[in-house]
């Protein structure tokens, strides 16, 4: 079983098994999903989703939990391929589990992809208002398509010296010419957000307000040079040293700060587990396929 | 320094007894054991900011954060249903905003169905549930855009978010809409707090579902969840207490509490 698993998931290096592969697969799986859909009703496929669920939530946790060993021999007699981390008897399937995961979510952005078009499309076929923009997205997608797949698949032509090979300097200027400095501007326009978000928090209103507007002031006075200029003639030890701004500041976010945030950190990881426990025993039923009951 | 590849005999004994009393609460609750759930005023507010679409009759906008398929974004999901199934009934427009392409169809599906369950699957429009981008900004300008085109009325942003939460909700607060935000990171929670009218604040985020449903096994879980927290609370300070008087603080010079014992003494 092992050695099977090693064979099909191990890289293909020559074209001829590469593509087989991949035909078999494409195939293999439009015929399993043709045949649960024909033959699986809504029941039935709630209890292929549940089954899935729990096998593959439990093979990770026992993975997770088995007691481990330094230098495990597989169950193939294959020696571990890399001693230094630990493995148990689970732990060969998690690589080949992971394309397994990786394949299927690739196959996503398909979707993602039909459904731009989808609204795109329908917003330049009926004229809507701005469907100039979405006939900009399409041509976007078409300019990154084609030279992207150019500049990185087709056959590279040498061109003169002094003459930039043109698929990849278009694709460039598309990119890092275009799209990288889109980012960086929506980016950096967080800075106007975070100032108006700032001007609201900080509007002193109830007593909370109040003492988080002070407790800000401290804070950000304690990290600029004019923070430590005020209180500079305070003593840099003893128990005055206490009332320096950078101290204050520093003992704010160490005792104050850091434990309110591991406390809800805390809250976080048990209500995730809690979550995790009710989507890998298929509790949480009311929410994604029927009805509780 | 790497994270745990695979636990330790103290850490499965932990995280044993920690879903073992998740279970039984969950048991306790379906045997008919009535269950405490205190007001979650960010969760009781997604009625009243559906029923402002509604008066209002403009559309809702529903983000479920940039994660990809995980416990955060199921969670999100969770709150959508209950949400598409109270504007169904109110025959309310939802827009659902997806960054992840995995996300896409789950969230897709989790809608169909949530209209299907609230009588009304003719209201479903495919349309409504979109895939704007995978890239962060490129997602909040999209939704950005999406909600000043369709003018909506309330915004729910539930899920992960970062740098991108406040382009979303500062610029839903210009449009006058009623925004509730819930995320597990505290990073991102005092962006929310300072833009949107109802926070969902730490583990809050995940009482959501047993909150909205009130099912029995949703609140014997919750009702779990909070009994293990009390329980690590008693451990945390039982290990300040040894760590103190017992463990390798325990000296004058490093040991605050001590030292003002014996200032004290």
């Amino acid at each position: 079983m092992g050695e099977l698993l090693q064979s099909v998931f191990s890289p293909a290096t020559t074209p001829v098994p590469l593509y087989t592969r991949l035909a078999i697969s494409v195939a293999g799986s439009f015929v399993l999903l043709a045949l649960l859909h024909r033959f699986l009703g809504p029941r039935g496929r709630r209890w292929l989703i549940a089954f899935v669920t729990f096998a593959g939530g439990l093979y990770l946790g026992l993975e997770y939990f088995l007691p481990v060993r330094e230098q495990v021999l597989w169950p193939t007699g294959i020696p571990n391929p890399n001693p230094a981390r630990k493995a148990n008897i689970l732990s060969p399937g998690i690589e080949p589990l992971g394309i397994m995961l990786s394949v299927i979510l690739a196959f996503t952005v398909g979707l993602g992809v039909y459904s731009l078009c989808q609204v795109h499309g329908r917003n330049v076929a009926q004229r809507r208002p701005g469907w100039h923009n979405s006939l900009a997205f399409f041509l976007a997608m078409l300019a990154m398509l084609i030279f992207g797949f150019w500049a990185h698949y087709l056959p590279k032509v040498e061109p003169p010296p002094d003459i930039e090979p043109w698929p990849e300097g278009i694709y460039e200027v598309l990119f890092n010419g275009l799209f990288m400095p889109l980012q960086a501007a929506t980016f950096s326009l967080l800075a106007f957000y975070i100032a108006s978000a700032a001007y609201r928090a900080f509007r002193i209103r109830t007593a909370e307000a109040g003492l988080m507007m002070a407790a800000a002031f401290i804070v950000m006075l304690g990290q600029v040079p004019l923070g430590a200029w005020i209180t500079s003639g305070l003593p840099t030890s003893g128990a005055l040293a206490f009332f320096r701004l950078e101290a204050l500041g520093e003992w704010i976010m160490s005792w104050l700060n850091t434990p309110a945030q591991r406390g809800i950190y805390f809250g976080i990881a048990i209500g995730g587990l809690a979550m995790s426990l009710r989507i890998w025993l298929s509790l949480e039923r009311g929410t994604f396929f029927s009805e509780q009951g | 320094m790497g994270g745990l590849e695979h636990a330790n005999w103290f850490m499965s004994a932990v995280f044993g007894s920690m879903c073992l009393i998740i279970v039984v609460s969950v048991l306790l609750a379906q045997r008919g054991r009535e269950m405490f759930i205190r007001r979650i005023p960010g969760l009781a507010a997604i009625e009243e900011a559906v029923g402002r679409a509604t008066e209002m009759g403009r559309p809702i906008f529903f983000s479920p954060g940039l994660s990809g398929i995980n416990i955060v974004t199921l969670q999100a999901l969770a709150i959508l249903a209950h949400i598409v199934r109270l504007a169904a009934t109110r025959a309310t427009r939802l827009i659902v905003g997806v960054c992840d392409p995995p996300v896409y169809p789950v969230a897709e599906e989790a809608v169909r169905e949530a209209y299907t369950t609230a009588g009304r699957p003719e209201a479903f429009r495919s349309e409504d549930v979109r895939f704007i981008s995978d890239q962060q900004f490129a997602y909040a300008l999209g939704s950005v855009g999406l909600m000043a085109r369709e003018q909506v009325a309330t915004n729910f942003f539930f899920g992960m978010f970062y740098a991108e939460s406040l382009i979303l909700a500062e610029n839903g607060q210009a449009l006058g809409a009623l925004q509730v935000a819930g995320c597990p990171d505290p990073v991102q929670i005092p962006f929310f707090i300072a833009t949107c009218d109802y926070v969902v604040i730490g583990d809050e985020y995940y009482a959501a579902s047993a909150y909205l449903t009130r099912e029995p096994t949703l609140t014997g879980s919750l009702v779990g969840q909070d009994i293990v927290k009390a329980v690590l609370i008693c451990l945390v300070l039982l290990g300040v207490g040894v760590a103190t008087f017992l463990g390798a603080a325990a000296n004058l010079e490093h040991n605050f509490l001590l030292a003002l014992l014996a200032k004290g003494n």
